[in-house]
């Protein structure tokens, strides 16, 4: 999380809205946002409906496996990662920048 | 029959490679580049509630899901 709130600017600047989203309850997330100094939504999958529809529910032990899920403006998939590469947000960004990149040429 | 014993230790090596080779993360998403995002609707921090396709036709969305709150990353 601190990765992508060290790179939100480059983020938000193609014009991307970023989320972070955990089975944590709402509380919980603010408490870990603002001691780690996130600035942008976490959201609460409190029910794990959401970490289920996108298959990152880790039945064992509960909780969501780290993954990170580009979706452009089509609502459409563009790009995933899983696992620790997820911590890394620079192919999310490369990702958000070529879709950007379509768009102006469009 | 000694070539066919020498075969399928080969042939289980093979295989046993494969298998590591496949060793992943305890679970992978089968959604796929390409596929629709699934829409959801939640509750954030910011005390506001999000739904995904609301954000069809204005921007990118970065779905970063983490593990649980403290666990660092």
């Amino acid at each position: 999380m601190q990765a992508y709130q060290a790179d939100i600017a480059k983020l938000e600047s193609t014009d991307t809205q970023v989320f972070g989203l955990s089975v944590d309850s709402v509380p919980a997330n603010r408490e870990f946002a603002k001691q780690i100094g996130i600035t942008f939504p976490l959201l609460s999958d409190f029910k794990r409906t959401v970490v289920k529809d996108y298959g990152v529910f880790n039945e064992e032990q509960g909780f969501g496996n780290r993954a990170t899920f580009v979706i452009d403006k089509e609502g459409i998939i563009r790009h995933i990662d899983e696992g620790n590469v997820a911590i890394d947000p620079s192919t999310a960004i490369e990702t958000c920048n070529v879709l950007n990149r379509k768009k102006a040429s469009q | 029959m000694y070539t066919r014993s020498f075969l399928s230790v080969v042939l289980l090596a093979a295989v046993s490679i494969v298998a590591l080779a496949q060793q992943k993360p305890p679970v992978k998403t089968h959604l796929k580049v390409g596929d629709p995002a699934p829409d959801f609707t939640l509750r954030a921090t910011d005390g506001k509630t999000y739904k995904l396709s609301d954000f069809n036709a204005k921007k990118n969305v970065v779905l970063a899901i983490y593990v649980l709150a403290f666990t660092g990353g």
